[in-house]
């Protein structure tokens, strides 16, 4: 990745995701791990949420707006980076 | 749409992990024939927009509904490289407990595979269409938001047929969810279209079904100039 790339394109995309996230997150419009839309119809259906499970890597931290927005801003760089790394490695190279 | 784990039979799981994963790997193939280094700043930066999209719940009570993105990212990037994008956003949301870990192949044959496979098709087939009255740019909107409907409203169907395997479920189940989806696909379908129309003017060379697009070369795919699709290998 070139540095003008870094500069132009990757840096504003986390600067303006971030900002996004935070403020919609904040503002409680974000929704929660996991969405509740199944579960309401599951409710209506008579079906009992299932006990437990993987709660997610940052399940430890609690719950609240401010971890979700920290949570939220680690997982947009971390999905940038899975992603630049994974399609950097299975993308032909630039003749 | 995310099922978690433990909620279907485990069969299930299984089942769909060996139908996805193939797929997956097929797909993961094609963009490695297909598109080059110079793209993956724009993949990465794709798949960040659609992970910090689908933390956003629209309310449609008394659920609420977020955008899935496959429609776009299939239009702008073509249905492989929508597909693989769609599997790495779902895989950390399955890290951070927002559909599972077991539940992957079906949440990615859900919003992944059959995402990318209909959102592309009947995207095309409109902007085909379109593209016969209309200026490509306000075709492409126009069909990628209708498309992103139909394909979330289909797709939310399929998965009501899924969840019946859940012992005690009846099929009303599906009517109803299918229905709740059908303003969810409307939230997709807005959503789709402002975030598309933010490409289109600021970089249309991303999205693939435009001529001269940067994208649209890397699959070899001539839209606009021609209706015929083609695809040249080894370019």
């Amino acid at each position: 990745m070139d540095r003008n790339t870094v500069v132009r394109v990757i840096i504003p995309a986390i600067i303006v995701l971030f900002a996004l996230i935070s403020v919609l997150i904040l503002t409680g419009f974000a929704s929660g791990n996991p969405d509740g839309f199944e579960w309401s119809l599951f409710e209506w259906a008579g079906i009992t949420e299932p006990e437990g499970g993987f709660g997610g890597i940052f399940a430890f931290l609690g719950e609240g707006p401010l971890v979700d927005v920290v949570t939220g801003g680690i997982g947009i760089v971390l999905i940038l980076i899975i992603a630049y790394l994974f399609f950097r490695f299975t993308s032909r190279r630039t003749e | 749409m995310h099922v978690p784990d433990g909620v279907l039979p485990f069969w299930v799981y299984i089942l769909f992990l060996i139908i996805s994963l193939p797929v997956l790997g097929f797909a993961v193939r094609n963009v490695n024939r297909r598109f080059d280094d110079r793209l993956t700043p724009y993949m990465g930066v794709l798949a960040a927009v659609i992970f910090a999209a689908q933390f956003v719940n629209f309310p449609v009570p008394p659920a609420s509904g977020h955008l899935v993105g496959t429609t776009l990212l299939a239009v702008m990037l073509g249905p492989w490289a929508a597909m693989v994008i769609m599997a790495l956003v779902l895989f950390v949301q399955a890290l951070y407990g927002d559909g599972g870990l077991i539940a992957f192949g079906l949440n990615f044959f859900n919003m992944g595979i059959l995402g990318a496979i209909f959102g592309w098709g009947i995207a095309l087939v409109l902007f085909k269409g379109l593209t016969r009255i209309q200026d490509e740019k306000i075709s492409v909107l126009i069909a990628t938001a209708i498309a992103a409907f139909v394909t979330t409203l289909g797709t939310a169907f399929i998965l009501g047929l899924e969840l019946l395997t859940i012992p005690g479920l009846s099929f009303e189940f599906v009517y109803i969810i299918t229905g709740i989806h059908g303003f969810i696909a409307l939230g997709e379908a807005i959503l789709t279209f402002a975030i598309l129309l933010y490409f289109v003017k600021a970089k249309p060379k991303l999205i693939a079904f435009l001529k001269d697009s940067d994208t649209g070369k890397a699959l070899g795919v001539k839209m606009s100039a021609t209706p015929i699709v083609t695809i040249e290998e080894g370019t």
